[in-house]
This record gives C-alpha cells, sequence and structure tokens, in this order.
C-alpha cells in the first residue's frame, strides 16, 4: 500500500475542471462546471483562479471554447496513449498534472468516464471525492461543501474535505449553470506526463459509437414522462405523439425503462440517471419516488397525471390530476391536432 | 429472506408465531418470487382462463415442486407445512395457479407414498423438476363423493392392465402427461367394489383429455374431462396392489388434496386482507381515507382474524402430519373452515371497496369466484363435515 | 478461478421513510431498518457465479457493516456463493468511498488471492459509483466500471464499458476489479435448495485486528470526506389541482403551455 504524505493544505490553490471532449467538442456537463467553478471562485476571492485540464491528443483546439465559459488557465496534456479512454492511462495523467499544479478543489462531469475517472484520481492522490453533487457551496469560513442527494435523493447530506487537498466532485449534467459566453482568451500551460509506469494490463479493442440523432433530454424546454403506469409499449406511443406535437422529448423512469417501453437509458430521469430543467414538465402515470422527483426539481411548470390521489409526484407539481391517464392524453392529442 | 442477525422494527406484528426461522425464510424467498413472476399476470390469466404451464421448469427450478419429497429422490426434503405456505403464497396472487401446482403435487405424493422404489425413481425426478406435469383423476361422472361407485375399469391382461373410463372436473386434465387414476379392479369378498390407482405414463396409447370446463372460478387452471379408451399399461404401472387404490387416494387426497386447497383459500383470504387494506388506506371519502370509519375497521379486523384463525388450524393441521402422524379429520376441518371465510372475507371486501368491488379490474370479485370454486374441490363441505363428525363419533 | 464479490447492504427501500439522523453524529440510524442486498451488487454476484460454473473456483463475498448484515450474506449464499465474510467493527464505522475502499481491500489481500474481484457499479444508497475504481487503486489492480458485458477467455477478460453515445471493449489482465451495470445480466432467483444449504456454507465476522490494517485508513477518523448536516430536499411547490372532463384538463393544460412560452 502507498504511503500518504502529508499534505499541507495551504499549498494548494485553485479550482481545476477537467474538460471532456466528445463528438470532437467540450460536452456540455464541462461548461456547465466552468460555470460554477467561476461562481465558487468569486465567492472564495483571495485571486482564485479557474482552471481547466485537457487530456488527449491535439487538445490545443478546444481551449478557445474553454477560455469562453470561464476558464482562465488551460493545462493541455497531449499524450500518443491518450487517444482513447481508459481509466488507467486517464487516472495517472490527471493524477500527475494535479500533483504538479496541486489544484485546491477539482470538479469532474460525472459522466461515464467521469464517474470512473475522479475515483481513480482521488484514491490514487488519497484525497476526499463527492459524487453526483446537487450544489456546490462556500460557507462563511470559506470552507467549500459539497451537498449530495441520499436514498435515492429522499435526504441531502453536506459533505466536507477538511484536511485532505485537493476537494473533489463529480456533478452531473444540468445541474449548474453556464456562463454567458464571454470575449477572452486566456494562458494555454502545456503538461507532459509519464505514462511509462502504466503498463498494458487494459487494453483497448474497439470502440462503438451508436448514433442516437436525437437531442439528450437536457436541451429540450418541454419534456413529457412516463412511469410504470403507462403500461404497455403501444400505450407509451401516445406520449411520444404528444412529445411531437409539442416539439419535446419523452423521458421515463426507471420501472418503465426496464419493461423496453422508453427510448433507452439517456432518457431515464432521476438520481441514477439524468437531471432536466425543462420549461414544461407533463408526466403520465408516474408515482413519484424521491429519486426521481430529485431528477425535475428545476423545472418550470410540472403538470402530473396518476390515478391514485396519493402519488406522491403530486407534492412536486405545480398541477394535479387525478385520472386515468390515457383520458387526459388522448384528450390533450385531439385538442393538440385541432 | 433471513431474518435471524436482524429484527425489523417496523415490520407489522404477525399473530402467527409458529413458523421456525427456515419456514419464515422460505415464505419470504416464495413470495418475492410469486410478487415478481405471478403477480402482474394473475388478472390475465384469470380474465383468459389459460393455465401459464410455461412456468412448470421454472417452478421446478425454485424447488416448489414436491417441497416434502426426501433428498434421496431430490426433493428438498421439508414438509406438508412447507408446502402449504408456497400454496398459500401462490395464491394470495392467483388461485388458478394454486390448484394447477397442487394438482400436480398430488401425483408426486401418490407415488411417494405408495410407490414401488423403481416407479419414485422413474417418475419422481421429471415431477420435481417440472420437466412434466403430473396429474391425479378420481372424479366420475357418478360422483366425487361417491367414490366407491365409480365406473372406470382397471382390468388384469397378460401384460398388464386394460383401463377404461370417464373421469371429469379434472384439473390439469388437458396438459399433465404423467397422471394416476384410479378405477375398479374387480369386487373383494364382501361384494364391494375394489379401487387400484395405477400410473399411466406419458403418451400411453388411449388416454385423450375430452370437454374442457369454463369454470366460474380458479381460472388459470385448465379442468376437465379425460378418457381412457382401451389403455393398455404394464403390470408396473399399478401403485402398490389392486385394491390399494381407496388406501391411496384417500391419504393423498385427505392429506395432500385437502391440506392444499386450505391453503389456496387461505391465500385468497390474504389477498382479500391486503387488497382491501390498500385500498381503505388510499380512498378518499368524506375528505379522509375510508380507514377512518369504523365500519370499514370492523371490516378490516373481520378480514384478518379469518385469515389468523386459518393459518392456525392449516399450520396446526400440517404439522402433525410432519411430525408423523395421519390427521385426515384436522385437515377437513381446515379445508371446511377456511374455505367458507374465504367466501365471507372476499364478500366484505368487495362491500368494503364499494362500486370498486364490482368493477373487474380489482381483484376482489375474482376472490370471491376463487373461492367459490375451492368449495366443491378437493372435496365438498358437506364431506368434509362427515369426516370431522366421523371422528367425534368414533 | 477465485472471485471476490463485494457486496453492500443498503436499508430496504421500502422503509426510506422511516430513517432518522442521529443529530450528534450526523450519521442515520440504522436500528430496526431491514437492510437488503444492494440491486446493483446482486448482478455483480451473478456474473461472478456464472463465471464460477463454467470455470470452476470459488465466489466468496465481502461485506463491510453491522452484525445485521449476515442475514443479507446468508442471501449472498443462498443464491449461490461458497463463503462469505463480513467486515464489522466500530473501528470501521463512518468510513466514506476511499477509507470503505481500503477496508475491503485488505480484506480482499488477507483471504486472497482472487483472480477477479466484482461489485456493484454503484449503490442503491449512497450511489457514489466510486469503491470499484478505488478498490482497483488500493489493491493494484486494472479496474473498469459501467460493465455491460463480459467473457472470460484464456486468463484475460474481454469486457464492454458503456459510454454516453455508445460503449468501448476492453480487455483486461487478471488479477481485475470490475463494475458491473444491470445491463450485464439477469440475476438468478435462489431457490429453496439453495435456502437450505446457505446456513451451512462458510460465514467468518472479521473484526478489526483479525487481518492487517493500517489505522490512518480505517473509519469516521481515517476519511478525508466528513458527513456535515442533512436535510430534506425542498420540494416547495403549490399545488393544484385540476379537475373537470378530459376535454377541460386538457384545454387547461394546453392555456398553461402557452403561458409557459411553449405553445403558441
Amino acid at each position: 500500500m502507498i504511503v500518504m504524505k502529508e499534505m499541507n493544505i495551504s499549498d494548494y490553490k485553485h479550482i481545476l475542471v477537467y474538460a471532456e471532449i466528445k463528438d470532437d467538442k467540450v460536452i456540455g456537463t464541462s461548461l456547465e462546471l466552468l460555470g460554477e467553478a467561476t461562481r465558487l471562485a468569486t465567492a472564495l476571492g483571495n485571486n482564485t483562479e479557474v482552471w481547466a485540464a485537457l487530456l488527449g491528443n491535439d487538445q490545443e483546439k478546444y481551449a478557445t471554447e474553454l477560455f469562453r465559459f470561464g476558464a482562465q488557465k488551460v493545462v493541455v496534456c497531449n499524450h500518443t496513449s491518450l487517444n482513447v479512454y481508459r481509466s488507467d492511462l486517464f487516472g495517472e495523467a490527471l493524477t500527475q498534472l494535479i500533483r504538479k499544479y496541486k489544484h485546491e478543489t477539482v470538479l469532474v462531469g460525472a459522466t461515464y468516464a467521469g464517474s470512473e475517472l475522479a475515483p481513480t484520481v482521488a484514491a490514487k492522490l488519497k484525497t476526499g471525492l463527492a459524487a453526483h453533487c446537487n450544489e456546490l457551496k462556500i460557507d462563511e469560513n470559506k470552507k467549500f461543501i459539497q451537498v449530495v442527494p441520499a436514498f435515492g435523493g429522499k435526504v441531502l447530506g453536506d459533505i466536507l474535505t477538511p484536511n485532505h487537498r485537493p476537494q473533489m466532485a463529480t456533478i452531473k449534467s444540468g445541474i449548474m449553470q453556464k456562463i454567458e459566453p464571454i470575449d477572452f482568451i486566456g494562458v494555454v500551460e502545456h503538461f507532459e506526463c509519464d505514462l511509462s509506469s502504466v503498463g498494458n494490463k487494459i487494453e483497448v479493442l474497439a470502440v462503438h459509437k451508436e448514433s442516437t440523432g436525437r437531442k439528450p433530454l437536457n436541451e429540450s424546454d418541454i419534456i413529457i414522462g412516463g412511469g410504470f403506469g403507462i403500461g404497455s409499449k403501444e400505450k407509451w406511443a401516445q406520449l411520444e405523439e404528444i412529445a411531437s406535437l409539442l416539439g419535446g422529448a419523452t423521458g421515463c423512469t426507471r420501472p418503465a425503462l426496464d419493461e423496453g417501453w422508453t427510448q433507452g437509458e439517456h432518457t431515464m430521469i432521476g438520481t441514477s440517471g439524468v437531471a432536466v430543467k425543462p420549461k414544461v414538465y407533463i408526466n403520465f402515470g408516474i408515482s413519484g419516488a424521491a429519486h426521481h422527483t430529485c431528477g425535475i426539481k428545476d423545472a418550470g411548470l410540472i403538470i402530473s397525471v396518476n390515478k391514485d390521489t396519493c402519488a406522491p409526484i403530486f407534492d412536486a407539481s405545480d398541477f394535479k390530476i387525478v385520472s386515468d391517464w390515457e383520458k387526459i392524453a388522448s384528450a390533450l392529442i385531439e385538442k393538440l391536432n385541432s | 429472506m433471513f431474518e435471524i442477525y436482524q429484527v425489523n422494527k417496523f415490520k407489522k406484528h404477525n399473530m402467527f408465531q409458529f413458523f421456525n426461522s427456515d419456514q419464515k425464510s422460505l415464505q419470504k424467498l416464495v413470495r418475492e418470487y410469486v410478487e415478481q413472476e405471478v403477480a402482474p399476470h394473475a388478472a390475465e390469466w384469470d380474465e383468459k382462463d389459460v393455465c401459464p404451464d410455461h412456468l412448470w421448469p421454472v417452478l421446478g427450478q425454485m424447488g416448489f415442486f414436491g417441497i416434502f419429497v426426501p433428498t434421496q429422490y431430490g426433493g428438498p426434503g421439508l414438509g406438508l407445512t412447507e408446502r402449504a405456505i408456497v400454496l398459500e403464497e401462490v395464491s394470495r396472487h392467483s388461485a388458478g395457479l394454486g390448484i394447477a401446482m397442487m394438482t400436480h403435487d398430488l401425483a408426486i405424493a401418490a407415488i411417494l407414498n405408495f410407490g414401488s422404489e423403481e416407479q419414485k425413481q422413474k417418475y419422481l425426478p421429471q415431477l420435481i423438476s417440472g420437466e412434466k406435469i403430473g396429474g391425479l383423476s378420481v372424479t366420475e361422472p357418478t360422483g366425487g363423493s361417491d367414490f366407491g361407485n365409480q365406473n372406470t375399469t382397471i382390468e388384469k391382461t397378460e401384460e398388464g392392465y386394460v383401463i377404461n373410463g370417464r373421469k371429469c372436473f379434472i384439473t390439469n386434465s388437458h396438459n399433465a402427461v404423467i397422471n394416476v387414476v384410479t378405477g375398479t379392479s374387480g369386487v373383494n369378498e364382501k361384494g364391494r367394489k375394489m379401487i387400484s390407482a395405477v400410473i399411466i405414463p406419458e403418451g400411453t396409447p388411449g388416454w385423450s383429455a375430452g370437454r374442457k370446463e369454463h369454470k366460474l372460478g380458479l381460472r388459470g387452471s385448465v379442468t376437465g374431462d379425460v378418457i381412457c379408451s382401451d389403455l393398455k399399461v404394464t403390470a408396473d404401472c399399478m401403485i402398490g396392489k389392486e385394491g390399494d387404490g381407496s388406501k391411496i387416494a384417500m391419504h393423498t387426497i385427505g392429506h395432500f388434496g385437502r391440506s392444499g386447497m386450505a391453503a389456496i383459500a387461505l391465500g385468497v383470504i390474504r389477498g382479500c386482507c391486503e387488497e382491501g387494506l390498500n385500498f381503505a388506506k388510499n380512498r378518499i371519502t368524506y375528505g379522509k381515507p375510508l380507514t377512518a370509519l369504523q365500519a370499514i375497521q370492523l371490516i378490516i379486523a373481520d378480514n384478518q382474524v379469518d385469515y389468523e384463525a386459518g393459518q392456525a388450524m392449516l399450520y396446526n393441521a400440517t404439522s402433525i402430519y410432519d411430525s408423523g402422524v395421519q390427521c385426515a379429520p384436522e385437515v377437513a376441518a381446515a379445508k371446511l373452515f377456511i374455505s367458507r371465510n374465504a367466501i365471507k372475507a372476499a364478500e366484505r371486501t368487495i362491500d368494503l371497496m364499494g362500486g370498486y368491488g364490482v368493477i373487474n379490474e380489482y381483484p376482489a370479485g375474482r376472490f370471491l369466484r376463487d373461492a367459490m370454486a375451492i368449495i366443491p374441490s378437493g372435496g365438498t363441505s358437506q364431506i368434509m363435515g362427515i369426516i370431522v363428525a366421523g371422528n367425534q363419533l368414533r | 478461478m477465485n472471485i471476490a464479490v463485494c457486496v453492500k447492504a443498503v436499508p430496504d427501500s421500502k422503509y426510506y421513510d422511516k430513517i432518522s439522523i442521529d443529530p450528534a453524529t450526523r450519521m442515520m440510524v440504522r436500528e430496526g431498518i431491514p437492510t437488503v442486498i444492494s440491486d446493483l451488487d446482486k448482478h455483480a454476484l451473478e456474473a461472478a457465479l456464472a463465471l464460477r460454473d463454467k470455470n470452476q473456483g470459488k465466489v466468496s463475498v465481502f461485506t463491510m457493516a453491522p452484525e445485521s448484515a449476515l442475514d443479507n450474506i446468508l442471501e449472498a449464499l443462498a443464491m449461490g456463493a461458497d463463503e462469505g465474510f463480513l467486515l464489522s467493527d466500530r473501528a470501521f464505522a463512518g468510513a466514506d468511498t476511499l477509507v470503505t475502499s481500503y477496508t475491503l481491500a485488505a480484506a480482499i489481500q488477507a483471504k486472497g488471492p482472487f483472480d477477479i474481484v466484482i461489485t456493484g457499479n454503484e449503490s442503491d444508497d449512497g450511489s457514489t459509483g466510486q469503491v470499484s475504481a478505488q478498490l482497483g487503486e488500493w489493491l493494484c489492480f486494472p479496474h473498469i466500471m459501467n460493465i455491460s458485458a463480459l467473457v472470460y477467455s484464456e486468463n484475460a477478460l474481454n469486457v464492454t464499458a458503456l459510454s454516453e453515445d455508445g460503449s468501448i471493449d476492453y480487455k483486461m489482465a487478471l488479477p481485475a476489479v470490475l463494475g458491473v451495470t444491470r445491463k450485464l445480466n439477469k440475476p438468478r432467483l435462489t431457490n429453496i435448495m439453495g435456502m437450505l444449504k446457505a446456513k451451512s456454507k462458510p460465514l467468518t465476522v472479521l473484526h478489526y485486528g483479525d487481518f492487517p490494517t493500517d489505522d490512518n485508513y480505517l473509519g469516521l477518523k481515517g476519511s478525508p470526506t466528513q458527513p456535515g448536516a442533512i436535510y430534506a430536499p425542498k420540494m416547495s411547490r403549490k399545488t393544484v389541482e385540476l379537475t373537470g372532463t378530459p376535454e377541460e384538463i386538457a384545454d387547461r393544460i394546453v392555456q398553461e403551455l402557452c403561458k409557459a412560452g411553449v405553445r403558441h
């Protein structure tokens, strides 16, 4: 076991956002985290800077986008081995980067890769990591607090990392806000990582890309949600029709996803799925367990339809409709078609 | 599943306290399976009147068939009590599936308790695994109660026996492939018909299923006629010897059949308790849930008392059997009491639900129909009464 | 092939509303709330059992929890695991993921060697999804999570890890650590025979000192992250009930859509 070196907390400064690249651009989540980092840096004061890290090949080209959305410094770590994501190589590279620059706080988007990269780095650095944070705060003592959901979102808890650095957090997409893009070019720094110690215990065999060709859920202004109460794939089609008539997308809960009626895992809304903030969320046949409502709490207007008057979804809704969902859905389709 | 090291502080107080920890774990195991694989389909099986026999291999794999069969024959080596637990759990949602499973077990029980070593080795494994569906045919147009007067003949031939006759109201009539059938083999010294029991192996020519009945309740099982027409079997198909049929049928039906039916009725009562309670908690009238009304509370209490009484009677009877003592009167009393109360509980539950009680989307109507169909299954209430009285009058 | 499965005992979600929090230690009060095996860990267990069934070997289950979790290890044994270890001691309590994975790794090393270590991607209660990667780091084994497919061949594992827009196939040398998703398999149901056999399988409670550990990495004291205040999420919306015929309600919904600016 590797022994932890004594950390001198005052050596650590600034906030680092790991910038993940997909389809040749910086993912929205990383830009949202830059926005949050900007707000945190302002709250901390003391000349705290917002940095971003890029790992891969020829990553400089993404720096401009990062500067537009809040980065003041961008560290680029290019290495031929970093062409495809691999937990061991990316973990080692980011760890070395942080060891060199000693960021006080590191934010990583809770994507599939990020959710693996962050704990890997936290373990290598023997530091603390809070996952799927709902909120990040600076308290009156300038302490960094991470707010995480537990028990499927029924409860929120504060997490602090008092004696270890960096303080790390992963955050899902749609939770934080991007800043309005600004005209700014900052400093690009190149970092050379040494991956010779990593070895070849993992080998990339193939990369499979599925073109979903569909807007990610949190880019829709209106989302139609469906749950187990829908009953069948044939009936689910009515939700798709409503979404289509309104120019929106459909979302679902886990039970509906498991039944195979929905557009897929990426449309599952909840603590283990996506968080969404549409202008309007209309849902049918969803009971509204905490882990789902946690994912919709920031929606503009929530209209819920369920035949059970005691369904918990109504506590989280602006409009409550107690009815057999099909009656409302077909009336709505008729109205929208007329 | 196991609750040996932890105590669930929030579980509803269980009045019945005599399950051992293995029985409690078994109950949970079966309940988990039933909630996942049976409950979502129970209403559909009832509506369409189909028996889900595609589940047989899975039920076998779960260990639900022949649960009383000793390990040397491939069973879990438990008892009648554990079998009743399984049937109660299944029947809480689908009494139809319950009776189909119950009947399958009768074939296993008859062969286990009275068959030769060869018969046990040959037939028990396929029945326990659920690979083959089993049946037991006794009732005829001459009567089920009037067992001794049956007309099916089992006549000795050079190679074995030839069977002719028609049985009716037989569960698993159209899907069982290994069947135990009773019939007459001549008369004894007193001139009374001698009843024998034979195993009819799969695919024996002369075996066919006749009319299929459309039942009021216990839909989810197939019931109908079976016909033996010049059906020839080898001598090694006779269970025990000629004339043993009465003993075999009485023991098998008297213990396994009737405790099974009692367990099924008990499951129906529990269904009434749970559905009634759930409905009452969620239905709002006069601005409050129904549970606020004393009239409803008393219905809930009556259902619960019927359930508790049924548990005590049934599991007492099965425990006596498991301790090695025959107990046909105790089992008969349990079947009589529980099946009658199942009808009452279903009726009460329909009352509790008001208009919703008579809507087919709610299960209370099915519970009532299943309860009524349980009455004549495995012996009418009157016969049960005669057995209990007979025991008192000895 | 020796496979270790790390399983978490989590409060049964049916009883979430009975959970209370001790204001002094800010830790959850768990007594009386039954625990179940976290859902994804069942998929991990199934993966281990399937590998063992095909390749001969042994499946050992490790859980770090209070002694009440022995019931959950029994469940894992009933499902088919060969032996179970419960890491249970006051010294281990309050651990965050870094320290939990350290303690588990220490026990795994003590009771090993193991060829494969499998756990669920994340647990039902905390859902941090961090333990599998950190286990890998402590054990110095290659580790991959988000696994949706898995094939063992010639002393290596071919795995598929999910990503937002598809998946990536990797080959891993053994020994290795895996974090699995629901997509990987369907956990087998425990049958009666399994339930009866469970109690006679080896089940050991490991206390502090029963296996080598470094005090710096144990329990609440060793955890870099510390819990702060706990509170309920604010879902403050004033709910208005809409009644009427479906047509009247549909009209009202469209009105609200226009007001919200999504329909004109």
